[in-house]
Order: structure tokens, then C-alpha cells, then sequence
């Protein structure tokens, strides 16, 4: 089962972005490891007694309290929550780390991300490890509304926040990736996280700087230190599995092949081709 | 069964399929097509060893893609997917697990897809070509997946094209052959008799019904191909009613929601001679280990010598009080 299941005690639920909450949990025996892109799988049982693999990035590691902090993923069907209900002191099975660490070349210095409230989970810690390793970030961040951004508290001041919303409420009018190409020579690599819209549009952007083909990679998987990581990658959330990459319910196919999101993911080479819809 | 409690070590939990086509399950458990994937990394989720029937993801003649992200999502009370039938084929299939079947410590079943009786004649034509090194012990026959004869549907959705599919696949194979349907085939129990006439070994009645969830945007589907298959306890009823009204035509493999061994307990009770453990195994998977144990116990506690005395045990005793 890859890594064995250890319990860990939920210390606080609180708000990720609005609407989408997060848990904090010691969880000494498990957190070393931890980088961006990781993500725990928490074995909670829903009523009835049913336990699924729910996936929950890791959007914050504090090493000397012993904590994790993860995001959950809205469910797909809307529903309650059960883990939301917990009260703290509770005791989660978690396990991981499940994904791999994002490939970010060690020449890469500038560093561009676009997502959404959806995919602020996967790049929150991003942005905090980048800034760390003194990179400079910036961050295009996108909501219906200017109620429905994240706080920029979450992040450090160093990170560049760049706002739009669809309404006009704050910042830029629109989507995100729309802005993606003032930052397109600046941006050594790009990390886009969120809903399929915005991956897709992205995506587009990307194809349509000026540098050509700038959405493929040269090889499949470049090591961390590599200088020819691909320069747009795709962080992409699944919700349910066996985290083992057994059971065929998170392969994504993209321009380097097969990924099991549950192993070599979250991040995949942007492909031209939709995310959705891929035939049988 | 005797008159008192038995020692639970001393029940026989074996299970045999006699005549023409012999399989014999070491333990009534049977891991559900998919959940596991092929077989060889299977050894790395759940012992083997407490397993009886491993049925590999489904294998089609060429190589399937699959369906596009999200391929699985939660629904109330369960989960809901659409793999697409994801595979490299039957001969890369062959190539990447073939010797993996051969060393397995419980008995395997090759789960076969096919959207027309050509495709399934070819398939399992280069299955039985590399007998040697296969090593299979059965074949699944997936009649939840689309005919292209029936536009899409189901196979099991059609009597008549169900039993042509089943044809093809015992002219095929002197190996046993397993029906897979869901809750949602067509008159289970007429069409049992049909498969075990066509020279159907047994059933699996552990097939996912079929479910539709729209997006947060109510736009579409949450799932990328829209409709889905349904797991886990919201169709445990509707698959124990199958399985108490399919019949006595063949053995039955009963399957859908199992999380517990007490949920598979109730599988013996209404006619299942072994039980299929699906999605919940990738939370639990002591599970199958748990199953065993449990069994074991209330066979004994019954006085019963053999697993299989329990079978439909529920279902005797509710059409005796009816007067059946």
C-alpha cells in the first residue's frame, strides 16, 4: 500500500479560500519528506462506515511543530463534508506522501503561477518554498468575485499577486491566463493550477507567446536540477484513489505519455489536446 | 451442517466449480476487476495469499486509452468512476504480466472487454495462443461494458445479444468462464439460466450500476465522460436483491459496497458462494484477511463444515416465512 497509514490528530480546521477549508495536523512522523506537490491521503470514514483515499495537498509544513497543513478538495458532488465536522483533538488516518515533488530547475529564478481558488491548495506551498530559496514569484490569481480570493496573508509578502476577477470587482476583468503573456519573457518556468478552464486557458496563453512550442518539454521527466524542465506545467487535482497508481483513476495523458497523478503527478506537461472529454 | 459449534479452523472454505471446466478458489474472496490492476503490483496493497480469485483489469483486443479527468468521484454513499477500460492491449497486457499471473499464490481471472463477438473471438484466440505463459484459471466476461451492436449500451442491457457474446467466449476456452453483470442486467435470473446454458461456469454479480452526478456548474457531468459506474455501500441493497433473485442456474460471485465483514456476510447469506471486495480494499487492505476470519466464525458458530453451507441462507429462511 506504499506508505502505511499513521494516525495523526487534527489540531484546527480553518479556511483555505473562501468556501474551501483546510486541516492542520501533527503528524511528526510523516512531514520530513514533504515538498510542493505533495499531497496526504486521509482515510476518514464517511456515514456508514465507508472509507475512501480522499486526496488533500499539502499546502504548509511547520517541521519544528510537527504539523501539516493540507487543503481539501471541494467533492464533486457538493456534499457535506464530514471531515470539515471534526472536532480538533480528533484522530485522521493519513497517509503519503502521494505525488511527487514539482520540478522546478534549479537555474529557474522566475518563477510564474496562475491559479484559482481550487488550485491555490497545490501552489500555496510552492510560492512559500520558492520565496524561501529566494526565488522571485509571481502569482496570477483568479475568482468570480474579489469575496472569493484567497487571503494574500496566506502567502509571503515577497510573493507578486496579480488579481483578476470575472466580474471586475478587483484587479484585472477576466481570467487569469489572459495576463500569462506580460509575464511570458520575465517567467523562467510556469506552474498553473485550477479548474479545467483555467488549465486550458493557460495552456492556450502558453502556446501563444512568442517563443515557439514553449508547452512542450524536451524529454519527459527532467530531474529538479535540470535546466530544460518543461516550461509550463500543469498541477491537476484527483479526488479519489488507491494511491498506488493501480487503479487507473487518476492517469492523465498528456504530451510525455501516461501520468498517474497518485505517483508522478500532480504536475504534467501541458498538452494541446482538452483535459476533458478524452474518448474511450 | 452438525448440531453444535464447529472450531473455525476446522471450516472448509474452499470453493470448487466441477465438470468441464474445474476452478477451485483456496478461499471465497475475489478482488474486483480494476481495482487492482493487473496483478503484479497487486502484490504491493493486499496479500494475495488471503485472496482466491484475482480478476485483472479489464483486457480489450487493442490498446484503450481511457476516459478523461475526473475519472472518479464521491457521491453520497459511495464513489462513482468511468475508467474508460484503460489498457495496452491483450498482447502488451501478455508481454508486462503474463509470468506475474503464472507465480500467483491465489487462482486468476483474465477480465475480457470487447464491444463486439469479432473482437472478443480475436482476444481471447491470443489469450489461449500464449497459454503457456498466461497461466489464467478463468476468464471474466464483462458484460457491463458498451456493445457496439447495442449503439452504446450494455451488454447485459440485451438478453439476446448477452447470450451471443457468452457463446462466442465458451467456443473459445476450455477454461472457466465467469459472467460479470450489475444490478441494472437485464431479468437476472433468465439471463443466468441463458449464461449457464451457454456454457457460463459461474456469475459474478459485481458489476457497478450505472449513475450520472452533474458538475458544481450543473454544465455537464462530473465525470469527463459523463455517466459512470457506482461503488461502494449506496448499491449494496440493490446488488444483494440480484443476487437473491438470480437464481440457482449458477454459482454466484456477489460483489458491490462490500466494506466489512459483516457486509460480506450478508453477500453468503443471499446465495453468493464467494464475494468480490472492490474499492474498499484501497482503505482496508487487511480486508480479504478480515472476510476469511469472519467467515470462518459463523460457519462455525452455525455447526456448518463448509463455507459454502451459508450460501443463501437469508434467502431460504425469508421464502420460508413466506410460505415459498
Amino acid at each position: 500500500m506504499g506508505a502505511q497509514p499513521v494516525v495523526a490528530q487534527l489540531l484546527a480546521i480553518g479556511e483555505l479560500t473562501p468556501g474551501r477549508s483546510s486541516l492542520l495536523l501533527r503528524a511528526p512522523s510523516i512531514i520530513a519528506g514533504l515538498r510542493p506537490g505533495h499531497a496526504l491521503h486521509l482515510l476518514h470514514a464517511e456515514a456508514g462506515g465507508y472509507r475512501l483515499r480522499r486526496v488533500a495537498p499539502v499546502t504548509k509544513v511547520d517541521l519544528l511543530a510537527g504539523t501539516v497543513e493540507v487543503g481539501l478538495l471541494p467533492r464533486a458532488d457538493g456534499g457535506r463534508d464530514a471531515l470539515t465536522e471534526l472536532a480538533p483533538g480528533a484522530n485522521i488516518l493519513v497517509s503519503g506522501p502521494i505525488g511527487q515533488p514539482i520540478d522546478v530547475a534549479a537555474t529557474s529564478l522566475h518563477l510564474l503561477l496562475v491559479s484559482d481558488g481550487e488550485g491555490f491548495a497545490w501552489v500555496r506551498l510552492l510560492a512559500t518554498s520558492l520565496i524561501a530559496a529566494g526565488r522571485s514569484v509571481v502569482l496570477l490569481l483568479e475568482a468570480r468575485t474579489a469575496i472569493e480570493l484567497p487571503a494574500a496573508s496566506l502567502l509571503p509578502e515577497q510573493v507578486e499577486i496579480v488579481v483578476a476577477t470575472a466580474d471586475g470587482s478587483l484587479g484585472h476583468k477576466g481570467g487569469a491566463a489572459e495576463l500569462l503573456h506580460d509575464y511570458a519573457e520575465w517567467a523562467d518556468q510556469v506552474f498553473a493550477a485550477g479548474d479545467r478552464q483555467l488549465l486550458d486557458a493557460a495552456t492556450s496563453a502558453a502556446r501563444a507567446t512568442s517563443r515557439p512550442d514553449r508547452t512542450r518539454a524536451t524529454a519527459k521527466r527532467q530531474s529538479r536540477s535540470s535546466a530544460s524542465a518543461p516550461w509550463l506545467q500543469l498541477l491537476i487535482s484527483h479526488e479519489i484513489g488507491c494511491g498506488s497508481g493501480v487503479c487507473g483513476g487518476c492517469t492523465f495523458s498528456g504530451t510525455s505519455g501516461s501520468v498517474r497523478l497518485c505517483r508522478e503527478g500532480p504536475a504534467v506537461v501541458a498538452s494541446g489536446s482538452s483535459l476533458k472529454g478524452r474518448g474511450k | 451442517m452438525t448440531e453444535g459449534p464447529r472450531s473455525p479452523a476446522a471450516v472448509d472454505m474452499t470453493f470448487d466449480v466441477r465438470g468441464a471446466h474445474p476452478l477451485r478458489l483456496e478461499r471465497p474472496i475475489v478482488t474486483a476487476s480494476g481495482i487492482l490492476g493487473f496483478g503484479a503490483e497487486a502484490a504491493d496493497l493486499v496479500d494475495l495469499r488471503n485472496v482466491g480469485l484475482f480478476v485483472t483489469r479489464g483486457v480489450s483486443l487493442s490498446a484503450r486509452s481511457g476516459a478523461g479527468l475526473p475519472r472518479v468521484v464521491e457521491v453520497p454513499g459511495g464513489l462513482m468512476h468511468a475508467i474508460g477500460q484503460e489498457n495496452p492491449g491483450v498482447d502488451e497486457v501478455i508481454e508486462r504480466h503474463g509470468s506475474a499471473w503464472r507465480a500467483a499464490p491465489c487462482a486468476i481471472a483474465i477480465s475480457l472487454v470487447a464491444s463486439d463477438t469479432k473482437a472478443l473471438t480475436t482476444l481471447i484466440s491470443r489469450l489461449e495462443l500464449r497459454a503457456d505463459l498466461v497461466g489464467a484459471d478463468a476468464y471474466e466476461l464483462d458484460l457491463t461494458v458498451a456493445s457496439s451492436t447495442l449503439e452504446g449500451r450494455r451488454w447485459e442491457s440485451s438478453l439476446e445479444e448477452a447470450t451471443r457474446l457468452i457463446d462466442a467466449a465458451r467456443d473459445g476456452t476450455d477454461l472457466a468462464l465467469i459472467v460479470k453483470v450489475s444490478p441494472d442486467a437485464v431479468e437476472i435470473e433468465t439471463l443466468a439460466s441463458a449464461a449457464a446454458d451457454a456454457g457460463a461456469d459461474l456469475l459474478s454479480i459485481s458489476g457497478s450500476p450505472i449513475g450520472f452526478l452533474p458538475n458544481r456548474a450543473r454544465t455537464g457531468g462530473a465525470l469527463a465522460d459523463g455517466f459512470g459506474a457506482l461503488s461502494g455501500p449506496l448499491i449494496r441493497p440493490r446488488a444483494l436483491a440480484a443476487i437473491a433473485s438470480a437464481g440457482r442456474s449458477l454459482p454466484i460471485i456477489g460483489g458491490g459496497g462490500i466494506g466489512s465483514p459483516a457486509d460480506a456476510l450478508d453477500f453468503f447469506s443471499v446465495g453468493a458462494t464467494a464475494v468480490s471486495l472492490g474499492s474498499a480494499l484501497w482503505a482496508d487492505p487487511e480486508l480479504p484477511r478480515a472476510v476469511i476470519d469472519s467467515a470462518r466464525r459463523a460457519a462455525a458458530a452455525h455447526g456448518a463444515e463448509r463455507i459454502t453451507d451459508l450460501v443463501g441462507v437469508a434467502v431460504a429462511g425469508a421464502e420460508s416465512r413466506r410460505g415459498r
